[in-house]
Formats: structure tokens, sequence, C-alpha cells
């Protein structure tokens, strides 16, 4: 069975969970037992939530596709998100998708994977985080699928504003993980790094000419780092940058979404850095 | 598929037949502008006039003219018909468990509509549109479902508009393919080719012969003076690199200090696409109950020139009109190419004529392309 992505269809919110002051993440259902069927999707996708009424927001979807629940990390910014963080348990939205492309986790290999997030940028990661583990525990009787020194970096304002804190811990099987937050909270008896993500590279190391980056954050912050990883070795190719601008249709049909020559929601938001380097430079491009 | 001559004056029988199967939009007036509308006599078409074009001008003249096609194109293309500026989506109705959606097919999608006198430029531009639309992974159903039932009947120019640049874009003035029926009008008879099987069935009980040798020729010699005719030229083959190699030219900064940001260029482009989605709530819906609400989901043309277009929370990608501008050229002429394979500029020199302060396209692309001087 297919289904028309340009109308929504119901979804129920099952539980919300609270991440930091602003942000909180909610499960969702989607109602008609044909399309929750059809519905399938990939780690870095997203889908349109619309509050009838109101609008529709982009969303990225942090569960990964073996969570059997499609999660949204939200933070309150504009009408949409606001209205989504009234919502409680029991209410219905309208949900499009999904969109977009996803993490090109076929070209890991036995490649060092070094995943970095700044923020809310964290939830389409979460969903390949999240995935990688699934993969891991499915296939324990043979070689990890995924050989190569994995790693988490991520950096938040505060410790407050750390989405998915808890979660961390059970990570570290898997991945090193190293956290940053730009300013320690003086209340909290944060005993982590602080300074930005740069600052975390002299605890990782990999191999740059065997790395591959999956990266999504504030477009300043990868800015920077794209700089600093390509100077340290990484080649252009192996960079991987989840985009943001304004979806409005989801399928590359309404231009909101055009970043020079590529659309966002079609033809990424995942893109090699190689891919958008010519131009990413250049302003309000 | 076969090439026939049709008198002139048996037009009127090609119309009939027309008429008898669909609805008809063709050129009509309207406050002294051709424009495109319901065509139900071909009396009402501005037969005769010609228009007059310049950056930012037009005016169309008195009957001086003995074609039936003697004007050329006005403001408005098939794009306001198969991809209109307003769209009613679906409908919803929410409470606070439940939420009942209905999805809207586009009116008259159960209309077979039949375009008469579509230019070289319009039909390029229909196919340009055909791919924004259709051959992606996704399909674009409201316009799909309007495609489906056009029927075209193009006429080539066979004489150029004063913006007219067709000919440099590779898109005109002659239609190669794509249409229903093609008639060119010639000295009192039309060379009339066929395109399909339902445009050949048009022409049944139409007084008509063979063309011969001499026709062909006449038509070719024809097109060929409408393209020497042609004032405007784009270089193509500089297309993309002229505008990827100079993003940053300070000639953008220029174009801005003229630009009023109104967004007439991409009206009238028939294939600028972008729309921006909305829900609309009628007062009739509005419940006390804020959990309560009905309505409709509308989609509406849009313009890269809209101060918001690219605005997302916290900050707008593109706050500055040389930014706004620089991305409707650029999309044109070279992320275009990118995306689709040509350029999304068909040379139809629409832009040129309603931009109310005259910027010229081809002037300012070619100024781009010139030697850079320092800022």
């Amino acid at each position: 069975m297919s289904y028309d992505l340009a109308v929504p269809f119901e979804a129920t919110v099952r539980w919300i969970k609270k991440e930091t002051r602003d942000t909180a993440t909610y499960a969702l259902k989607i109602n008609a037992r044909d399309i929750a069927k059809a519905y399938a999707f990939q780690p870095g996708q997203f889908n349109m939530l619309c509050v009838p009424g109101i609008g529709e927001a982009p969303i990225s979807i942090s569960s990964a596709p073996s969570d059997h629940e499609i999660l949204h990390t939200v933070r309150v910014a504009g009408d949409v998100t606001t209205h989504l963080s009234r919502l409680s348990p029991g209410d219905v939205i309208g949900m499009r998708g999904p969109f977009g492309n996803s993490w090109p986790l076929e070209e890991v290999e036995d490649r060092d994977l070094l995943i970095i997030a700044g923020g809310l940028g964290i939830a389409p990661l979460r969903s390949v985080i999240r995935h990688i583990l699934s993969e891991g525990r499915s296939k324990k009787s043979s070689a990890c699928p995924l050989p190569g020194r994995k790693f988490i970096l991520y950096g938040a304002k505060t410790p407050k504003d750390i989405v998915f804190r808890d979660e961390f811990p059970r990570y570290k099987d898997t991945f090193q993980v190293w956290l940053t937050v730009d300013k320690a909270d003086p209340e909290e008896t944060w005993k982590g790094e602080v300074g930005l993500i740069p600052a975390l590279m002299k605890h990782v190391s990999f191999n740059p000419l065997k790395s591959i980056v999956f990266m999504c954050g504030p477009e300043v912050m990868m800015h920077i780092l794209a700089k600093d990883l390509t100077a340290r070795g990484i080649p252009a190719e192996k960079i991987f940058i989840s985009m943001e601008r304004n979806m409005n249709c989801g399928m590359g049909f309404c231009g909101h979404c055009l970043f020079g020559p590529v659309f966002v929601c079609k033809d990424g938001p995942i893109f090699r850095l190689s891919q958008i380097a010519e131009f990413w430079d250049i302003r309000e491009i | 598929m076969s090439t026939v001559i049709v008198a002139k004056e048996d037009l009127g029988r090609i119309f009939e037949n027309l008429k008898a199967a669909f609805r008809v939009i063709g050129p009509v007036l309207e406050g002294d502008v051709v424009v495109l509308g319901e065509l139900d006599d071909l009396a009402r078409m501005p037969s005769g006039r010609r228009d007059r074009q310049g950056p930012g001008m037009y005016r169309l003249g008195d009957v001086t003219d003995s074609k039936i096609f003697s004007f050329s194109i006005g403001p408005d293309s098939f794009k306001r018909f198969l991809h209109p500026p307003l769209r009613e989506e679906y409908t919803f109705k929410k409470s606070k468990k439940r939420l009942q959606i209905q999805a809207i097919p586009p009116s008259g999608h159960d209309m077979r509509t039949a375009f008469f006198g579509m230019r070289a430029c319009d039909l390029a531009a229909l196919k340009l549109l055909d791919k924004v639309f259709l051959k992606g992974p996704v399909q674009d159903n409201h316009y799909a479902l309007l495609r489906q039932n056009a029927f075209i009947v193009a006429v080539p120019c066979v004489r150029p508009g004063d913006n007219c640049f067709c000919s440099s874009m590779h898109t005109g003035p002659d239609v190669r393919d794509g249409y229903d029926l093609s008639l060119t009008e010639l000295d009192g008879f039309f060379v009339v080719e066929t395109g399909s099987a339902e445009g050949k069935a048009l022409l049944d009980g139409v007084p008509a012969r063979p063309a011969g040798p001499d026709e062909e020729a006449q038509k070719a010699a024809t097109l060929d003076r409408c393209r020497e005719l042609m004032k405007k030229s784009i270089n193509v083959r500089a297309l993309p690199r002229v505008i990827d190699n100079n993003l940053d030219h300070p000639r953008w900064a220029d174009i801005a200090a003229r630009c009023l940001g109104c967004g007439n260029c991409t009206q009238v482009c028939p294939t600028c696409f972008c729309t921006t989605g909305y829900d609309h709530i009628p007062l009739s819906c509005l419940s006390r109950k804020t959990s309560e609400r009905c309505g409709s989901r509308r989609r509406a043309w849009d313009s890269c020139f809209s101060i918001n277009f690219a605005r997302v929370h916290g900050g707008n990608f593109r706050p500055s009109r040389r930014a706004r501008f620089r991305q409707w050229m650029a999309h044109k002429l070279a992320y275009w190419i990118h995306q689709f394979g040509t350029p999304g500029c068909v040379g139809c020199g629409r832009c040129i004529t309603w931009c109310p302060v005259g910027i010229d396209l081809t002037q300012e692309l070619e100024a781009l392309s010139a030697t850079r001087t320092a800022p």
C-alpha cells in the first residue's frame, strides 16, 4: 500500500518525556492500520508534524527503525512546536512522511565513525546511534558489523541543556562518549568538559584517512568543525552533514528549502561536505 | 505525425471541433492586455492587434495586422491553470481525540482542457514543470490530475515579441514535440501538424490537403526569420558557470538597489513553481473549545522575493534583497541545470516586460559575465 505524502495521517501521542526545560520527546502512533504497516523510515529522515489550524513543522525522527516507535524530540521554537508542547498523551496530531535521505551507513564499513552533535542536533543522530546498537545486538554471533572505532562527541549550552542525558551511559559499551558544555552551571557539579566541541578532539584518536563523520547541529558549529576535521585530514567526501532549512512541502515542490543548487528536503537533509563545500561559505546562499 | 495545409478561413472548423470536446483556454483581452481565459468564440481573440513590449513596458496597438495570431505573449501562461495560484489540498476537522482529514482533488480535474495557441516558450515551460512535478520520486498529485487532462494546440511564433529570446535558449520559436496539434500561420493558410491521434481527430471534416515542399520551405524560412528578428539573447553555453562562479559578484548589489522585491517576475514566469502551504480556518469553524478546530490546508504561489521565504525559527537565511534576487536568477539559470538538467528559463521575456523597474535578465547576465571590476 502506498499513501499520499501530501496529506497528513492521524497520529496519537502515546507518551511525552521532558528532556530539558524547553525540549521534549513525543512518541507517536499512526492510527490507520494500513498506513502504519506501510510506513517505514531510515535513520536521518524527518516527518512533517501537523497541528491542524496552526501549521506544520519538519521534525527529525529520533528513534531507530528497530525501536518500533516513532519518536520526535522537539524544542519549543515557533508556533507549531509551541502547540506541540501543550499536548498530552492521547491527543491527536497529523503527520506526513517520512521525507529526506538517511545517514549513509553503507559507507561506514571498517572506518572509524565520529558522530558529532550540537544541541538538539543529537535528535537525528540518536536514530543512527540506536540503529547501530540494535544491529550489534542482533548480530552478536558473527563479527561486529562496524568494526572501526566509534565516537560520540556532543556539545550543549549548559549541563541542563543536554538532551538524552540519561542515555549516554548506555552508549558507552559501543561508543566512546565525550560530552562538553559551553558553560557549566554554577549550582551543578559538572565534572565533564567545558568548551566547544573542537576542544574534545584531543581525547579522540582516529585514523583520519579511514574515518567517517556524521554531524548535526547549529550551522556555525558545523562550519567550524568541517574546517577542523578536514584540516585533521578527514576527506570532505567522508564528512556528512545534516542541514536545516525551511521545509514546507517535503517533496521538492515548494522551493522553500533550496540551499544553493540542492533541495534540502529531497536531496538532503544529509549532504556530503564535498557536495556543498563550494557554496556553503557564500553568505545568504 | 503528418503535415497538412488548412486555409485561414477554415480555422473556425478546427476550433468548433475543439470546443465540442474540450473547455478551451485561449488568448482573450482584459484591460487591453492579452491574457488567457475561457475562449468560446474565435472572434473574441484579439486578432490583428500587435503588442509592443520593452523592459517594464507593454502596449497593445490597434488592429493593423491581417494575421489571426498577430500578438505575442502576455503576462499569463498555462501555469495558472495547471499549477493554480491557490489550491485546497485537504480539509481537516479536529476534536480532542480525533482528527479527520479529507483530501480534495483539484477543481476542474474532471474536465478536459485545451490550451489554444500555446507558444513554443510555454510548451518548453510545460515540459519543465512536468520534470519538477511528475518526474521525481514523488508526484504532485494535483498537477498530475490537471496535466493528464490537458490538450495542447501549439502556435509557433512567426514574429518575435520585443523581449523574446527563446531562440538562444533553444526552446523556440518552432515547436518540436509535446503538442497535440500545431498551427503555423503563414500568409492565408496554416501549416498544421498533428502530434497525437487525438490531435488528428480534430481535423475530421476540416478541408485540408497534404503540405507540399514549397509550403514546408516557406514555414522553415518564416521561423528562421523570426529567429533573426529576436533582439535579445543569452549565451546558454556559459551556463551554469557564469552564475556559479559569480555568486559574490558586486553586480548583485547593484541589481538589488533597483529591484523593488515585488516578485512580479516570479508570478509571470511560466516555470517559477514555488508555493507556501498554510492552514486556513474560516470564521464559521471557530469553536469556544481550543482543542476543536476545522478548516483546510491551502497552497498558494509564493516567491523567493518574499521576505520570509527562507525564514526558520531564529533566523532568516536570505535577509537581503541582494540575496533574494540572486536566489531567483541563480535558480533559474544555474541551479535548475544541476537539478533538472536544463535551465529553468525558456526565454519568454515576461520577467523583463512585467518588471516595474525594467530589470532585464539578459543584460544582468551579460554584466555578470563581463570582466569583474573591484566593488
